[in-house]
């Protein structure tokens, strides 16, 4: 026989067998409701149950005897709080600085309630008629009476000490600085399907001054780069020491300069005898100077249609937009636009001197190089190894991509 | 006294770098900019730099000293300046996690005022009016965005708002007088208070990202900023003015931006354009008064003489034709069509305009409705057709706009190769001198006559070159009579002819005196009793005596030149020096077209002649050969 055995044996003589008990004494009725679910708590619920809780470090503060107090009344000792008590003052103000603060928080949360209304009901700020005619007497109470006590004049210097003051604006300030129009109309080639001697003018418009920009780099390349002529080392050494060669000395010097006084001696008893073409010539140099003022006068005048110069970079007309003939649908369908409009827009203010003419500039990164750790070291594959893998990658990728195209 | 320093007075001190300027008025670049937008104040260039810069010739950006010191008064420099507290305090928020008064700060965010700005900017409305263009073209540009980095979602959505509001207006007002397809967009001119309002709408396309190289995006930013308010404000004051509800009340349906219009850009679009076809809720019952514009025309009748008032008048006719140039029409789009401007042009002039319901919202009846009168298409061919509408392309609505009269439709059915779309911009009644196309092209009344004589000529080429005059003189006077007539209908009366066209007035008199005689055999008896009983004298052709004209003219000038001020001689001769240019030029070209024409003529009808010789000839051949 087991121990086991035993041991039941002698549960069941002192508890009793199963068959002894009744059904009472086993099972108990559920009474509970049936679908409440054991609720699981999220860890924000439990943190908050957990706060609610007394602190773990104050529980050995915490009197746990049982032995009563031998001293029956103890004195309590309020300590003395710091600083206001803001509930206090909130709740009944005492003194006029806590009603001011009462008030200025009312209106606080007045103007923050309609913000968010505002905000909810899509109103914009903008419903009002600012081009109404305002009587300033309306806006400071007490301006305006009906037994005309107040005059206009006193309201008038009333106003002047109360009310805000305004700032003048400076005349200056509306002047227009171009005589440029502001809001360009299209070419009538601009059409989408335009009338041939239009679109044809337009062309020329475009051809003329494509034909100026080129005229002009060449002008730049032959008064730059072909004035000058390519030479070796050797050659341009030699030139060198050639012009620097002495020449005559002395003497011829003083033959040099001696011809050129005879020459200046002749050319004034010359003079004397032409008196008569020299006054033709002041004549024509008047005229000269007359067509120089013009000039400058034209150029002036086409100066004031132009945009100013209001920084670094100078202003560049930008292409004029044009379909090029094939383009031409002559339907609404197969429109190609030409510009982009906020380009075009960005110009406009630029060329009514808007904005300063300006160009973004981006800042280089440093090359850096990079050296590896020799801890860090993969033996045989270096940094700069994996980044010239990864770009190999990437070209053989680029290169499949337009073969397949 | 004390000796005067260099760069201490004059162009130095009138002029102030802009870094000085930042340091004045404590604000940052950025801050810097936008105040400098929202208020108007812009850059200048010194005449001379180096004294204005105190000595250096580098280009600074310049702005003058007054208009900096004007800044420092403005009140919203104090907003900018809040921004950096209410950044640190929101921060602060942030980084301890203290959202609840996080929450509060935000929704107290320091908002710019900028009523009184826009109110110092435009003293008057009509200011604001005239400022308008760019206004307006950037916000439909912005209208169309996506939200970007420098450019939020409540931008665009605002843009929206606002110019669909002031399509709105512009319907309900009527105002529209010209538009114009190009290829950067649709150009659109209305007439808002005497204002010539012109914008651009983009064609619509996805939309394409713009590189950052070429347009600095925060700074078009600022600029629609300040303009939402400034359109805000106008849209106001003009519903207000037509006695219209602001903000217009649209049905719930449409400009709800749900998670789905967001992301799908079409159907984000079609609600704008649904948003259009919807009529607005009014604050009083009145319908429109048509009749102010009569009554202002009555006033100027009295000295109806001039010529300015004359064109004054008829551009007030032609105008309130226009207004209900569409009254009566039913127009139904396809979809291939761009309906956004279609939509604007058929409202604005009284049409009523559908699409296809299925595919876009908005739509108030479908393709079957047989009351329809026109339905325009942008394609080839259309398989199911109905007899009683007109298959159109969209150009013909473009056209009729700006010819301000309806366009017989055989030129713009469907399949047609379009006749050119003409600019409106450019004035057809200007001085210089105008090709013959162009004007049929403006008045299609010409073009049947142009024609007629063409092939009357053809027919005729084996007569005397005295009748083929005689034809063309015929054609000439026909022409004239249409032009009377036409004229008379305009006016609604004789009076309103001018003194310049007296010659078909002779004309016009001598065919009435044909028809009366052709008249006579059938009433002769009874009018010869009428004849006997009034004495009444038969009526003689009032002749010109074309010397005698000149005369005047020529005297009248004279006196114009007397009575013109010593100080506007210079301009006086000027205008007449131009007109007199102009008129040369004109006539120049006008010659140089009639030789062109007849040396054409010429070799044409030679052609002809040997044409026929030969045939003559050949004839003789045959029959010789036949004997």
């Amino acid at each position: 026989m087991s121990k086991q055995f035993l041991e039941d044996q002698r549960q069941e003589e002192r508890v009793g067998t199963f068959a002894d008990k009744q059904d009472e004494d086993l099972f108990v009725v559920d009474t509970s409701l049936q679908n409440t679910k054991a609720t699981v708590l999220s860890v924000k619920q439990k943190r908050k149950m957990n706060a609610k809780k007394p602190m773990r470090s104050h529980q050995a503060l915490e009197n746990t005897s049982k032995v009563q107090d031998p001293i029956a009344k103890r004195n309590h000792v309020r300590q003395k709080k710091n600083g206001r008590n803001i509930e206090l003052e909130v709740c009944n103000p005492t003194k006029p600085r806590h009603r001011q603060a009462n008030s200025d928080r009312a209106q606080y949360y007045v103007k923050l309630e309609q913000r968010l209304a505002d905000k909810k009901n899509k109103k914009l700020a903008v419903e009002k008629d600012i081009w109404q005619e305002v009587d300033f007497r309306d806006e400071i109470p007490g301006l305006k009476d009906e037994k005309g006590w107040i005059s206009r004049d006193l309201a008038l210097h009333t106003a002047g000490n109360i009310g805000k003051k305004v700032v003048k604006t400076h005349a200056s300030l509306h002047h227009k600085t171009t005589k440029a129009k502001k809001f360009e109309l299209p070419h009538p080639g601009m059409s989408y399907n335009p009338a041939p001697e239009d679109h044809q003018a337009l062309i020329e418009q475009v051809v003329e001054r494509e034909e100026g920009i080129i005229k002009k780099e060449q002008h730049l390349k032959r008064v730059t780069t072909s004035m000058f002529s390519k030479v070796t080392l050797e050659e341009r050494d030699r030139r060198r020491l050639k012009r620097n060669e002495p020449s005559g000395g002395q003497k011829a010097e003083e033959l040099a300069r001696q011809t050129e006084l005879k020459r200046k001696l002749k050319q004034q008893t010359a003079d004397l005898i032409r008196i008569k073409s020299i006054r033709h010539e002041l004549d024509d140099e008047e005229e000269d100077l007359n067509d120089l003022k013009k000039r400058r006068k034209q150029r002036a005048e086409k100066a004031k249609f132009e945009p100013k110069r209001l920084g670094r970079h100078k202003f560049e007309e930008p292409d004029l937009d044009l379909n090029l003939p094939e383009d031409i649908a002559g339907n609404l369908r197969n429109v190609k636009t030409e510009s982009s409009l906020l380009k075009d827009r960005f110009h406009t203010l630029q060329r009514n001197n808007m904005l300063p003419t300006t160009k973004l500039v981006s800042r280089k990164k440093s090359k850096v190089k990079r050296f590896e750790r020799n801890s860090h070291k993969e033996p045989g594959v270096s940094y700069n190894d994996l980044k010239e893998r990864r770009r190999a990658a990437a070209a053989a990728a680029k290169a499949a991509a337009n073969i397949k195209i | 006294m004390r000796r005067p320093k260099k760069y201490e007075s004059g162009e130095a001190t009138q002029y102030i770098s802009r870094r000085a300027a930042l340091r004045k008025l404590q604000l940052s670049l950025n801050d810097f900019r936008r105040l400098c937008i929202l208020k108007g104040v812009y850059p200048r260039e010194p005449k001379h730099r180096r004294r204005a810069q105190k000595g250096s010739s580098e280009i600074k950006v310049l702005y003058h000293t007054k208009d900096i010191r004007f800044l420092l008064h403005e009140s919203i420099v104090w907003t900018l300046r809040d921004y950096k507290i209410f950044a640190k305090k929101s921060n602060r928020d942030r980084a301890i996690k203290d959202f609840r008064n996080l929450k509060r700060r935000l929704a107290l965010f320091p908002e710019i005022k900028l009523d009184h700005i826009v109110k110092e900017r435009y003293p008057t409305f009509i200011d604001a009016l005239k400022d308008l263009d760019d206004c307006l073209t950037l916000l439909f540009l912005f209208s169309t965005f996506p939200s970007l980095h420098l450019i939020p979602r409540e931008q665009s959505n605002l843009c929206r708002r606002l110019t669909i509001e002031f399509l709105h207006y512009v319907i309900a007002s009527k105002s529209l007088r010209k538009v114009f397809i190009s290829i950067k967009g649709y150009y659109f001119q209305a007439e808002i208070k005497g204002q010539k309002v012109t914008w651009i709408v983009p064609h619509y396309y996805p939309f394409k990202p713009q590189s950052r190289q070429e347009v600095d995006f925060k700074v078009m930013s600022i600029f629609v900023e300040f303009y939402t308010i400034m359109l805000g404000f106008t849209n106001f004051r003009l519903f207000h003015g037509l006695n219209l509800a602001y903000p217009p009340q649209f049905p719930s349906s449409v400009l709800q931006d749900s998670e789905e219009s967001l992301k799908d850009e079409a159907s984000f679009v079609s609600d704008r354009i649904a948003a259009l076809n919807f009529e607005l809720l009014r604050t009083d019952k009145v319908q429109e008064d048509e009749e102010e514009l009569d009554i202002d025309m009555e006033l100027l009748e009295q000295d109806g003489d001039s010529k300015r008032i004359i064109k004054m008048k008829q551009e007030a006719q032609e105008v309130s034709r226009l207004r209900t140039l569409f009254k009566g029409l039913k127009f139904f789009i396809n979809r291939e069509v761009p309906r956004e401007p279609l939509v604007i042009l058929i409202r604005s002039f009284g049409g009523k305009v559908s699409w296809d319901s299925s595919i876009f919202a908005g739509s108030t009846y479908d393709e079957g409705d047989e009351t329809i009168t026109h339905q325009i298409v942008d394609r080839p061919s259309i398989s199911t057709q109905y007899i009683s509408r007109d298959y159109i392309q969209p150009q013909w609505v473009f056209d009729c706009v700006n010819q301000r009269q309806l366009l017989p439709t055989n030129k713009y059915f469907i399949g047609e190769t379009l006749p050119p779309h003409l600019s409106p911009f450019v004035d057809s009644k200007r001085d210089s001198y105008i090709p013959p196309e162009e004007k049929a092209l403006l008045d299609p009344s010409l073009i049947e006559t142009h024609v007629q004589s063409d092939d009357d000529s053809e027919d005729e080429a084996q007569e005397e070159e005295e009748t083929v005059d005689q034809e063309l003189l015929d054609a000439q006077l026909q022409l004239a009579y249409q032009q009377e007539t036409a004229e008379y209908k305009k006016f609604g009366g004789p009076d309103g002819v001018n003194e310049d066209e007296e010659d078909p007035e002779d004309d016009d008199d001598n065919e009435d005196d044909d028809e009366e005689e052709e008249e006579l055999d059938e009433k002769t008896k009874r009018l010869q009793e009428e004849k006997q009983k009034m004495s009444v004298q038969s009526g003689k052709v009032h002749k010109v005596n074309k010397r005698q004209v000149h005369k005047a003219e020529v005297d009248e000038h004279r006196l114009q030149a007397r009575m013109v001020k010593p100080r506007h001689r210079n301009l006086f001769r000027k205008l007449i020096r131009e007109k007199q240019s102009k008129e040369k030029e004109e006539w120049l070209l006008r010659k140089k077209r009639r030789t062109i024409e007849a040396s054409e003529k010429e070799a044409r009808k030679t052609a002809k002649r040997e044409a026929r010789k030969e045939a003559a000839a050949a004839a003789a051949k045959a029959s010789k050969l036949g004997k």
